[in-house]
């Protein structure tokens, strides 16, 4: 565990010693402000709520996420530092899950930086604590299972071109799903309603806290990491 | 692991590795014991570094086994791996980090941690002579500097075994020669295998070598063994002055009908007056003596008489051509 804590660490790290980590997150939070106060016009409906805040940015992540996720594998690999820590004295899930939470803390902190909005909310007027709580749950939970995904996307190839190519349509398959099958296949329209990632988030913007939501986001990354991890290890059989 | 200082430290056996339908070594087997310094030489893509990426368990054989310290690397690769420094080809580092930052990452993955960690890095520093860069972010190091810092990660647990690979490529000559007496040092307290296809790089730094050629070994000794072995029968060279038309001939009818070489031909000398002719012995004897006595019963004027000893050089070129 202590080897997890201390590639999460570094990977953490590494963001914000490059301008990238402070790019991505000023382009977030202005699209996000942007939206907020000017094309939902916060000032003028008068309703103290983030429902506008919460539908944009789960379908923000799908794009953004990918891209800070991308680079964890396959730039090691590009760069042959990854012959290193792989013989390091460290397992392949060990350093899935050391990038995964390096990761994690990068949007926890572009999370954090929004909570601006339930302040000011909870300023003017009497917002739905519930709902809020709710949705930046939901929003960890999502963020998390996206970056999974570009995790593993970013496991399969030595190009970060690549592994954000494949992060991002495998990310909006899974979050357009209901709307996407549903559209032109009835018949499809429950199983693609449960596993796709909207209809589970928008109970959380509900401040409805059902575990099955809860179990799903935390399954999909499980499943997803440990992919990855089997796709790390793959090397050594090629 | 006892103590006994002549105890194996690497035991390779029956190695094999195919990439699909290409065998990139094949049945490779020799043990390393501890304290020694092993070149493992041969040309480009010879089968090298597919054998220290297998003993440093990045991947797995197709057949055969390596145990380092008398571990497997198959069943304890986190054991393993904690027994042995690596430098992979091309000393690759993360170019966002800074040095010293670098060092105490792979410290911390490494196990070490608060003042056994620093106290480590810095000795490690001092060793390779990378002080002066610890506040440097990596990516502006100079090639030679990029080495050091990624042999002082190798070294940053004080490891029992050195695996090297290519570690002066790249390199200009003052460097490589700092480099290569940096390994020759650690090596006397350390068991080292290093990768090279620049014979003369073995040749000054390592105790024993092991020529490997298209996936297998074709020679495992030190330098004079390796001379020696390959000096079974070495030809006489006999050089003479030349005489009227028809000399040559007349030579070598005169050498193969005294009866001792098997096979004589003239060679080219490219001097104007000399000729000189190659014996090789019917029996294996040494037939230089008996050489000068053809000489002298036919009155030719004798400028030379050697054996013609393999250089390492030359017999490296022998073994990793065909």
């Amino acid at each position: 565990m202590r080897n997890v804590w201390v590639m999460g660490k570094k990977e953490f790290v590494s963001y914000f010693s490059s301008p990238i980590a402070y790019v991505a997150i000023t382009v977030f939070l202005v699209i996000v402000g942007l939206k907020f106060f000017v094309v939902d016009q916060f000032f003028e409906t008068g309703e103290a709520s983030l429902r506008s805040f919460f539908s944009l940015v789960p379908a923000f992540f799908v794009f953004y996420l990918p891209a800070i996720a991308m680079r964890l594998v396959s730039e090691e690999k590009r760069m042959g530092t990854f012959e290193l820590l792989a013989t390091l004295p460290v397992s392949d899930a060990e350093i899935v899950l050391g990038k995964f939470l390096g990761a994690l803390g990068f949007l926890v902190v572009t999370l954090a930086l929004t909570l601006a909005y339930p302040v000011v909310l909870l300023a003017l007027g009497e917002p739905d604590v519930g709902a809020m709580s709710g949705g930046y749950l939901g929003l960890v939970l999502i963020g998390a299972t996206f970056l999974s995904i570009g995790i593993m996307c970013s496991a399969w190839t030595n190009s970060q071109i690549v592994a954000y190519i494949l992060g991002a349509v495998l990310s909006s398959l899974f979050f357009f799903m209901d709307r996407l099958l549903g559209a032109f296949w009835e018949g499809a329209r429950r199983v693609a309603e449960y596993a796709s990632f909207d209809s589970h988030f928008n109970n959380f913007t509900r401040g409805v806290l059902d575990t099955r939501d809860i179990v799903f986001f935390v399954t999909v990354t499980a499943i997803c990491l440990v992919v990855a991890a089997f796709s790390i290890n793959s090397r050594r059989w090629n | 692991m006892t103590d006994n200082p002549s105890s194996t430290m690497i035991e390779v056996s029956n190695l094999s590795k195919s990439y699909g339908p290409i065998e990139a070594v094949s049945k490779v087997s020799f043990s390393v014991k501890r304290g020694e310094i092993v070149g493992f030489l041969g040309p480009n893509g010879a089968g090298k570094t597919t054998c220290l990426k297998i003993m440093t368990c990045f991947i797995a054989p197709s057949a055969g086994s390596v145990k380092i310290a008398g571990m497997d690397v198959q069943e304890k690769p986190r054991e393993v791996r904690q027994k042995f420094g690596y430098l992979p080809e091309n000393a690759p580092i993360y170019g966002d980090m800074i040095v010293y930052d670098y060092l105490a990452y792979v410290g911390a993955l490494r196990g070490l941690s608060g003042k056994k960690l620093t106290t480590q890095l810095a000795a490690v520093a001092e060793r390779v002579g990378i002080g002066r860069v610890l506040g440097q972010v990596a990516g502006t190091l100079s090639k030679g500097y990029r080495q050091r810092v990624c042999l002082a990660q190798a070294l940053i647990h004080d490891p029992e075994i050195l695996i090297l690979d290519e570690p002066t490529v790249g390199l200009d000559p003052n460097q490589v020669v700092e480099i290569r007496s940096l390994i020759k040092q650690l090596g006397s307290e350390r068991t080292v295998i290093l990768s090279s296809h620049i014979l003369p790089e073995v040749l000054v730094t390592c105790d024993r070598l092991i020529i490997i050629h298209r996936g297998g070994i074709v020679a495992d000794g030190t330098p004079a063994q390796l001379q020696e072995q390959m000096a079974t029968n070495p030809p006489v060279i006999v050089r003479l002055a030349s005489g009227a038309n028809g000399f040559e001939e007349k030579v070598v009818r005169a050498f193969e009908s005294a009866g001792f070489a098997g096979q004589v031909r003239q060679k080219h000398v490219g001097l104007a007056g000399e000729v000189e002719f190659e014996l090789v012995s019917r029996d294996g004897a040494d037939i230089r003596s008996r050489a000068v006595e053809v000489v002298g019963a036919n009155g030719w004027k004798l400028l030379e008489v050697r054996r013609d000893l393999m250089d390492i050089e030359g017999l490296f070129r022998r073994l990793t051509q065909e």
